[in-house]
């Protein structure tokens, strides 16, 4: 198998045991460092901190929430209760599904095309491509609170507002993903894609079926990242969104931001904030290595 | 474009094949020119113009930017930006590198504990905001924690008007330090190890063999932590909505310019305002992105 990464592969770590004596052996030589490591632990826990209570909260009574001083462990356990008050509260699961429907089309919208246009920048060379690039390029530098007011008027005038198209279409594609995925063709050998012109495929099924598969790595990075940013847009779906039908998890859930009502619903805002963070959260656990590369190419790249 | 296209039509079947790439290019690129390049000089221009969506835009010339500079509220909103990109940035730049150093050390646990600081980069802002403006209760856990160094009893960390600019600086630094944290960490894992060791044999302490050897290597990541997290500042926007008393009180002093354009444009719906704000917002973050591009000459976007 050919692995594509143009990233530094990590080499091969020797035994836990090994590398466990090891540290142990600099440890003695170098007590103080002891130090070093307990703080780092200390950093952790405290930047940690935040979103541990919001989940322990979630299972608190309301007036529990601001006990002082704080309860680390909910002392009069709710159970569930406080998860369905919100969905009593808020038509949680229209949110879901229109966050997830939101995310979903831009991930696969995202990566297919950033693959098909990185791959024709790395391995084709056509009139005008140059200026293509650099037109595609151009769009990572300018922020996209720029864009708002005028992509708002653009899409009152096409007769978008408040609709899934105005909601998700301006947001689709997405510049670093195919600077990215550019990076990670130019990795795939020539020799592969003319062999198998000379057995006859054409360019489209030489796409779909050598090249998309070897990107599939940087494919899963991309998707995790654009799903994360999805899910957790806000700007552009506060201005689109007028009514429930369309309302995504982040607008949905601001009710809870500034309450208006005398007795702020502690315990549901905490379980509602636990649940809109769920998926990235599962995800995280799940493709931690794809998240962390996402991450660093998006940021080295973006 | 086209006639480019007949002439490669009539070329040798290696020079017809290169247009597939054009039509593999090209679904992108009509999208970016529909969404990007016809907003972005339709912008420009309705910032020359007195527009409501009410009725037809009138065109004013330099106006909108000739109010902008009597306008009190958007001269507030400049000060505010500026406040805010330098609290975010600065202490951003340093912590996180501080904790990149932290974390690059080798001991049990690390990834396990790398993932729970990763952690506050996560959830959306506005999860971000509930859960702060929770933790921030005058009474909350923020001062419950704070109490043995400030020996107050009560503090309003969002509804003081010297507190609350900060206590936004604070939630943002929660959030962004971790990401840029590894950024650095990749920055660090990047340099050969050899060099490190060869200035330790030469009898280099730690601390100077990071100083001389390590951070000048960092120099792109350096550059590149600070455009992108002040750039990023420019455009504070959702924290400052969600959190602030009134959106962007108290008396104004969290109305961001990225605030602004939401308030002039979708709140009192002055759209030829709302686009001259982003026009200077742009200008100020494209000076940001010329002097990164300076400083990082050639390292970060090759064409070839």
């Amino acid at each position: 198998m050919t692995r594509l990464t143009p990233i530094a592969t990590i080499s091969p770590q020797p035994a836990l045991s090994l590398r466990l004596a090891h540290w142990w052996a600099d440890l003695r030589r170098h007590p103080q460092r002891i130090l070093l490591v307990l703080l780092a632990i200390f950093v952790a826990a405290v930047f940690a901190l935040p979103l541990y209570f919001m989940v322990s909260s979630s299972f608190k009574a309301d007036q529990e929430v601001l006990a002082s001083p704080v309860h680390w462990v909910p002392q009069d356990f709710q159970g569930l209760t406080n998860f369905q008050r919100a969905f009593d509260e808020i038509p949680l699961a229209r949110y879901f599904f229109n966050s997830f429907l939101m995310a979903g089309v831009d991930v696969v919208v995202t990566v297919i095309f950033s693959a098909l246009a990185g791959y024709g920048f790395a391995k084709f060379d056509f009139p005008g491509k140059r200026l293509c690039f650099l037109f595609v390029l151009s769009t990572i530098m300018v922020p996209f609170q720029i864009l708002l007011v005028p992509l708002f008027i653009q899409i009152h005038s096409m007769g978008w507002d408040d609709t899934y198209a105005g909601l998700i279409i301006p947001g689709i594609m997405n510049a670093f993903g195919v600077f990215m995925m550019r990076q990670f063709a130019y990795a795939i050998p020539n020799e592969l894609l003319d062999a198998a012109r000379m057995d006859g495929a054409s360019e489209v099924r030489i796409f779909w079926q050598i090249v998309f598969p070897l990107l599939s790595s940087a494919s899963a990075s991309l998707a995790v990242i654009i799903f994360l940013f999805s899910w957790n847009n806000f700007l552009w779906p506060l201005i689109v969104i007028k009514s429930e039908a369309i309302t995504t998890v982040p607008v949905g859930i601001t009710v809870f931001t500034q309450p208006h009502s005398a007795q702020p619903q502690w315990a549901v805002a905490m379980a509602v904030s636990t649940l809109a963070t769920l998926p990235i959260l599962v995800l995280f656990v799940f493709f931690q290595r794809y998240f962390i590369e996402g991450f660093v190419l998006s940021g080295l790249k973006g | 474009m086209f006639s480019a296209l007949r002439s490669l039509g009539r070329g040798s079947s290696v020079q017809r094949r290169q247009v597939w790439g054009l039509i593999f290019v090209l679904p992108t690129v009509i999208f970016f020119i529909i969404f990007f390049l016809y907003p972005i000089v339709s912008g420009l221009l309705f910032s020359l113009t007195d527009f409501t969506l009410l009725r037809p835009p009138v065109w004013v010339g330099l106006q909108n930017y000739q109010d902008l500079l009597k306008d009190r509220l958007f001269l507030k909103s400049l000060s505010v930006t500026m406040g805010y990109v330098v609290g975010t940035t600065v202490p951003v730049w340093v912590l996180s590198l501080l904790a990149a150093l932290l974390f690059y050390q080798r001991f049990p646990g690390r990834e396990f504990t790398k993932t729970l600081f990763f952690t506050p980069v996560l959830p959306s802002l506005i999860v971000v905001a509930i859960v702060w403006r929770i933790l921030m209760q005058p009474n909350g856990l923020l001062t419950q924690l704070t109490r043995p160094f400030t020996g107050l009893g009560e503090v309003n960390w969002l509804s003081r008007p010297d507190l609350s600019p900060i206590s936004m600086i604070i939630i943002n630094n929660w959030t962004t330090i971790p990401f840029y944290m590894l950024i650095w960490l990749a920055g660090l894992t990047g340099i050969p190890s050899e060099l490190r060791d060869a200035a330790l044999v030469d009898g280099a302490n730690r601390v100077q063999s990071f100083l001389r050897v390590e951070l000048p290597l960092l120099r792109p990541t350096a550059v590149f932590v600070a455009a992108i997290s002040s750039i990023n500042a420019f455009q504070a926007f959702t924290l400052q909505w969600a959190i602030s008393p009134g959106r962007g009180g108290p008396i104004d002093v969290n109305t961001t310019m990225g605030l602004l354009i939401w308030k002039y444009g979708f709140q009192f719906y002055r759209m030829g305002d709302a686009a001259a704000v982003s026009v200077v917002l742009f200008a100020m973050i494209l000076v940001v992105t010329v002097f990164q591009l300076g400083l990082s000459r050639g390292e970060q976007y090759s064409l070839e």
